[in-house]
């Protein structure tokens, strides 16, 4: 069983074994082995990195007896993921008697592809939507098709097609083959994954204890959970990955529980899976997760792998310091929890030891007379990287500043409050004067770098722009 | 029967079943390639040992330029483009060696091997840099008419500035790629995706120092071309063809989406100058421009694309007093190249930019000093090349666009609003598009057909033009379909060949549909002039008293009958057996040239367009005042595109070469850092628009009834790239909501891209201004 992985594409059960193939590592992406088999050319490479949804495909995966049907990037995705997992590629759309799937005849009869290089993966992402919604408004329609870049259409005929295939409630002949897909799914076995090379070693624990452990062995390994980001290290910079532990399969790290005060997220819980469960309670978390890289990447990349990734422009950095958010960290040691604050103390750099995991991000509920606002200001509004992002939050009584958090990313080395300006405005007055004063102290509290999305000017008055902008939003309220 | 009119590749798109080069199926002797490029701007190459490297396992060949077995030469026009460096590295991206292994990693592992010192040069990375420099790539060109010195003096107001138009990516989705097989003894077959072919084979033909008889370029169809792939689709083709030829065995080279942005040149970006004169009512008296292009390392099409951009200053506008002088400097980039619009986008951001100055310099709605400027019907209808605009349908479509979009009270509307809102402001305009149709090169105006029909009664069509996503092929099988008189089953569009068509034209210039349509029609009016002579002897036969004319003869519906005898039919497909059976050939080649143009780039004065096609758009945004961020709200066009053959492809041209306009005018910047390297190499920093970026709300019509009076095939016009530039709207709506932060009475600086930061950093200079202004 070692250096094996089973999962079901094209209605049947496909087995990998690593040992034995001669072109295909543990860490090759899907769409590298789908390239390579002679049926499945319809998957394309358009960029390697996630940013273009050329190489999208559908992954169902099978949760409390129901499938669920995810886009995904292909490029993003290490193959042992797919274990035990359903592959869904454009050339499976058609039914079994030949006819196209609904959405294919929309976005023939819509004009939908022009040059059709990108057309199989805004299919696919389709086929995610009309999966996934009943009745798609126009906001849906670009919420998922986001991630995919056409060049030659314009994409109102590609909107057009979503809108109109979409209409039948999601019924299709994938419903029809779900019950047996289910029986080659529950076939395949659950256990932990372990697949040796003569280069590679790549877990894939199912239990947290198991995955702490490996942690404690392996000390350097590579510890993914949807792989978004570190997939860009095989293919972009072409690193070999010697120990990887896939955190992906821990049921533990996916819950959501409320208690107390507080609401925990398992750190492997999805930017989808987390922005489905945080509306009502965190409004500004959800408006930054809607404009978080694309529905593909949401899809996979996960609430702890953005911490991990502790990048200064991560999306969600500035806002879990405004709902001063806490992360526990784990290792065969025990746990401790630790305020976001303290967590980032570089580029790059957090205080997670060695061999501890993030397992945690616990977010307390906001109390009435606090406000949380976020903000990310990049070139594009969808499928980009901010310039500068913040989230801020205020107490106001009498409209008096109790408490405020001003923390920017983009801003610094690492995600960042403007102490200077927060000292300033606690205990004065919530008005424009004021807040115009503050502006210029962001000034003192950051020296922003000029970079390829940025230069330091833009960032400094966009920064010192956004509290005038967090005043203007949340002046009226008291 | 089928006879639908979607694009004939739709099916095949959908379900992942067409086939690009990097799907073709090929043995297991493939080989991957790989190209070594300079990582400087400029250096000397000292020395290099590929000893090492070689040693790699899997790597079949390694190669340098004392490799080529040919002329070590690219270059399209000017033959100033090395396959592959010799001793000197001109731009950071250029090739320098080229490796063929069994797997990409072992290209991979053999690059790290491979030795090579360079002595880094002095780099011109930017044309004022250039301009100090006298870095120029060739003479300027001129076109002029008048007295612009006289026109400037009488004019009451005068105006100046300076103007930035950014470079563009192509961002075709598939990069360029190249897969050729060996044949015996020389043959070499090349599976390019190039939107010019017999350029390839040319090309390929030299660098191998083979005879062209012996190179055939097959293409199928390509995953988006937009010019990026008229001239530089070439050098992954020769690259690959020295693999092939140094291996004898195939080999496939597809760039990296990084490397194809680093290696490949972009929209050639413009610093323009300009002084215009006019009068009280915004009637320009006379403008003169100075565009200065950036070239990059070698000449490529720059001139062809300078000149475009020239005769496009003038746009919509009759200006008595012209002139406009263009000068390609030579940088350290890749070479620039062709991209749709070829010019004309500069060219055009440049008059629009000075009509809306005039606007706000006089108060006046742009909209007025556009009206009053445009070319007349009966007179002031000469440009100042002196090609005269016939058929002129601005005021067709200014008025149809203003009651449509409802421009009038919308603007009213947005004024009210600005003038109610701190931190949001809107922004509208409209700008029209004039532009000339033909390549400005006369002798390119030409293409070449096959067509076969068998004795199944199908049809079989050979084009020298090449599908990229525009929807030729399926203009083309209707075209077939039409003139034969049957149904679109029957015709199939064959993958573009060079052994099938000789000697072809790029597909570019918009022109695809024009030429090869013409050409098919030529090579089916010869087959059915045959079919028809036999034919009616076939149909005298029991008629002598009465026999049928050749004349009398029609095509339609899958059958061919006398017109005048009703009763004297035979279905196509039994038509096409019994002309075999009377020795009537059923295959023809056909011919076109585009009749009654030509142009003297000396004197700069001709007709060097067939005709004009013209469109206008009204785009309104709204602006975030405190980030710079904005989206289009609304945008409204109308285009003009003769009798439509396929209203379907053509609305596809019209929003999908809009967007990419769009692109172009808001968040597309192309940036280098100080030693020459493309900052913005990949999806991540580079942003092309998205499924959230387009207009809310977007109209787009096609201007009803109005065949085009040239004569073209199906009295249609030419569609893919006018409508890129009716994106200037978005641009100049942007620009109007920065300038009501100053209600209008200062000018906002402004360039393009107007990326976000572009934009705040212009409502930050605007407020400051403001505010001096007040208290002077």
């Amino acid at each position: 069983m070692k250096s094996q992985i089973t999962f079901v594409m094209d209605g049947k059960i496909t087995t990998i074994d690593f040992v034995r193939e001669k072109r295909i590592t543990p860490t090759t992406t899907v769409l590298n082995y789908l390239r390579q088999l002679p049926n499945h050319k319809g998957v394309k490479e358009g960029c390697a990195e996630g940013d273009c949804g050329a190489c999208t495909v559908v992954i169902g995966e099978l949760k409390n007896n129901r499938i669920l049907y995810k886009a995904v990037d292909s490029c993003l995705i290490f193959l042992p993921m797919l274990h035990g997992k359903w592959l869904i590629t454009v050339e499976n759309l058609k039914s079994p008697d030949g006819k196209l799937h609904p959405v294919q005849q929309a976005m023939i009869e819509k004009y939908g592809s022009q040059c059709g290089f990108c057309t199989p993966g805004i299919i696919m992402s389709m086929f995610d939507l009309y999966k996934n919604y009943i009745l798609p408004s126009r906001a849906d329609v670009e919420d998922v098709l986001a991630g995919n870049l056409c060049r030659c259409t314009g994409y109102r005929p590609i909107i057009d097609a979503a809108l109109y295939a979409c209409s039948n409630g999601g019924y299709d002949h994938f419903t029809e083959q779900e019950n047996s897909i289910k029986d080659y799914i529950n076939s395949i076995p659950k256990d932990s994954l372990q697949i040796e090379t003569d280069k590679q070693i790549y877990f894939r624990p199912t239990k947290l204890i198991d995955a702490i452990e490996l942690k404690n062995k392996y000390p350097d390994a590579i510890v993914l959970a949807g792989a978004t980001d570190i997939a860009l290290r095989v293919t972009k910079a072409h690193e070999l990955l010697n120990t990887v532990i896939d955190l992906s399969e821990i049921d533990e790290l996916k819950n959501v529980v409320e208690v107390n005060d507080e609401i925990h997220l398992g750190a492997c819980m999805t930017i989808n899976e987390v922005k489905k469960n945080i509306n009502h309670n965190f409004p500004a978390l959800f408006d930054i997760l809607r404009v978080f890289a694309s529905n593909q990447i949401r899809n996979f990349a996960t609430i702890g792998g953005n911490l991990g990734t502790a990048s200064p422009i991560g999306d969600t950095l500035p806002v879990l310091l405004a709902y001063q958010a806490k992360i526990e960290l784990q290792s065969i040691d025990g746990k401790r929890i630790v305020p976001v604050n303290d967590y980032f103390i570089g580029y790059r750099k957090t205080i997670k030891r060695e061999n501890e995991l993030i397992t945690k991000v616990i977010l307390p509920k906001q109390k009435n007379n606090s406000v949380v606002k976020s903000y990310k200001v990049s070139k594009r509004k969808d499928l980009d990287i901010s310039t500068v992002s913040a989230g801020f939050k205020i107490n106001l009584k009498n409209n008096i500043v109790q408490d405020i958090i001003l923390a920017y990313g983009g801003m610094a080395e690492r995600p960042k409050r403007a102490q200077a300006t927060e000292d300033y405005l606690i205990g004065k007055s919530w008005t424009r004067d004021v807040v115009e004063k503050a502006m210029n102290l962001i000034q003192k509290d950051f020296t922003p770098i000029s970079d390829v999305r940025g230069s330091a000017e833009y960032r400094r008055t966009v920064a010192s722009n956004l509290l005038l902008k967090f005043w203007y939003d949340t002046k009226i309220i008291e | 029967m089928k006879n639908y009119l979607y694009n004939e590749s739709a099916e095949f798109h959908v379900t992942g079943e067409a086939i690009y080069v990097d799907d073709i199926q090929v043995n297991e002797q493939l080989l991957i390639g790989k190209v070594v490029y300079s990582p400087y701007a400029h250096a000397k190459i000292k020395s290099f040992d590929l000893s090492d490297a070689k040693q790699v396992k899997g790597v079949h060949a390694i190669l340098s330029y004392k490799d080529i077995p040919g002329h070590n030469q690219m270059g399209p026009v000017v033959k100033d483009e090395p396959c592959l460096a010799e001793d000197e590295v001109t731009f950071v991206g250029q090739a320098v060696f080229l490796i063929a292994a069994e797997t990409i990693e072992q290209c991979y592992e053999a690059e790290k091997l491979i030795r090579i010192e360079y002595e880094p040069l002095e780099a011109i990375l930017d044309i004022e840099t250039a301009i100090a420099k006298g870095s120029l790539m060739g003479p300027p060109r001129y076109v002029s008419r008048g007295d612009v010195d006289l026109g400037l003096k009488n004019s009451k107001h005068v105006i100046k500035g300076e103007l930035r138009t950014g470079a563009q990516e192509h961002w075709y989705l598939e990069t360029q790629v190249c897969l050729c097989i060996p044949g015996e003894g020389k043959e070499m077959k090349v599976y390019s995706s190039t939107q010019h072919p017999s350029e390839t084979q040319a090309l390929v033909a030299d660098v191998l120092s083979i005879n062209r008889n012996e190179v055939v370029v097959e293409v199928k169809r390509l995953g988006g071309g937009f010019g990026g792939k008229e001239t530089q689709a070439n050098h992954t083709a020769c690259w690959t063809a020295l693999l092939a030829w140094a291996t004898k065995k195939p080999v496939k080279i597809r760039l990296f989406r990084d490397d194809d942005m680093i290696m490949t040149g972009k929209r050639h970006r413009f610093l323009t100058r300009y002084e215009a004169g006019f009068d009280d009512d915004g009637k320009i008296q006379a403008v003169r421009f100075e565009l200065n292009s950036d070239g990059g390392a070698a000449t490529d099409l720059s001139f062809a694309i300078l000149e475009r951009a020239m005769l496009h200053t003038d746009n919509a506008y009759y200006i008595p007093n012209f002139s406009v002088t263009g000068i390609v400097w030579k940088t350290n980039l890749p070479s620039n190249t062709a991209m749709r619009g070829f010019g004309g986008p500069q060219g055009m951001a440049a008059i629009e930019t000075v009509v809306d100055r005039i606007a706000r310099y006089l108060k006046k709605d742009p909209l007025e000093v556009r009206y009053i400027n445009f070319y007349g019907i009966d007179d002031r209808n000469l440009t100042p090349y002196e090609e005269k605009v016939e058929n002129n349908r601005l005021y067709l479509i200014y008025n149809q666009i203003l009651e449509s979009s409802e421009y009038k009270k919308r603007k009213k509307e947005i004024d009210e609003f600005n003038s109610q809102n701190e931190f949001y402001k809107k922004g509208i305009a409209l700008t029209p598009v004039k532009f000339g149709i033909s390549y400005i090169t006369t002798f390119l105006n030409q293409a070449g057909a096959l067509v076969n029909v068998y004795t199944d009664g199908t049809i079989l069509v050979n084009h020298s033009g090449i599908d990229m996503g525009q929807g030729l092929n399926t203009k083309i099988q209707q075209i077939a379909a039409l003139e034969f008189g049957v149904t679109l089953d029957r015709v199939k569009v064959n993958a573009t060949d060079t052994s099938k068509i000789p000697n072809t034209s790029a597909t570019a210039a918009s022109t695809g549909t024009d030429l090869n349509g013409m050409a098919v029609k030529n090579a089916i009016d010869i087959i059915k002039t045959r079919m028809s002579e036999e034919l009616s002897k076939v149909f005298s036969e029991k008629y002598p008293e009465n026999p049928t004319k050749p004349s009398a003869i029609i095509f339609d519906n899958n059958e061919i009958y006398d017109s005048e005898n009703l009763d004297r039919r035979m279905s196509f497909t039994e038509a096409t057996k019994l002309m075999h059976l009377r020795q009537v050939s059923l295959s023809s080649t056909g011919f076109y040239k585009t009749p009654n143009i030509g142009w003297d780039k000396l004197k700069g004065k001709g007709k060097p367009f067939f005709y004009y096609s013209f469109g206008m758009a009204v785009s309104e945004v709204l602006v975030d005042v405190l980030t710079g961020s904005y989206q289009i709200l609304r945008t409204d066009i109308i285009q003009d595109v003769g009798d439509s053959i396929n209203p379907g492809v053509d609305l596809g041209q019209i929003e999908g070469g809009f967007i990419q306009g769009v692109g172009w005018v808001t968040t597309e910047e192309i940036k280098w850092d100080g030693k020459g390297n493309l900052l913005t190499h990949s999806p991540d920093t580079y942003k092309i628009p998205v499924v959230s970026d387009i207009p809310k709300d977007f109209r787009i019509k096609i201007l009803e009834n109005a065949p085009n009076l040239a004569e073209t095939i199906r009295k249609s016009k030419a569609i893919g790239e006018p409508p890129l530039m009716l994106s200037l709207s978005v641009w100049l709506a942007i620009k109007y909501a920065i300038s009501s932060i100053a209600n209008h009475e200062i000018e906002p600086e402004f360039s393009l891209p107007a990326t976000n930061e572009v934009v705040l950093l212009s409502i930050e200079k605007l407020k400051m201004r403001a505010v001096k202004k007040s208290i002077a």
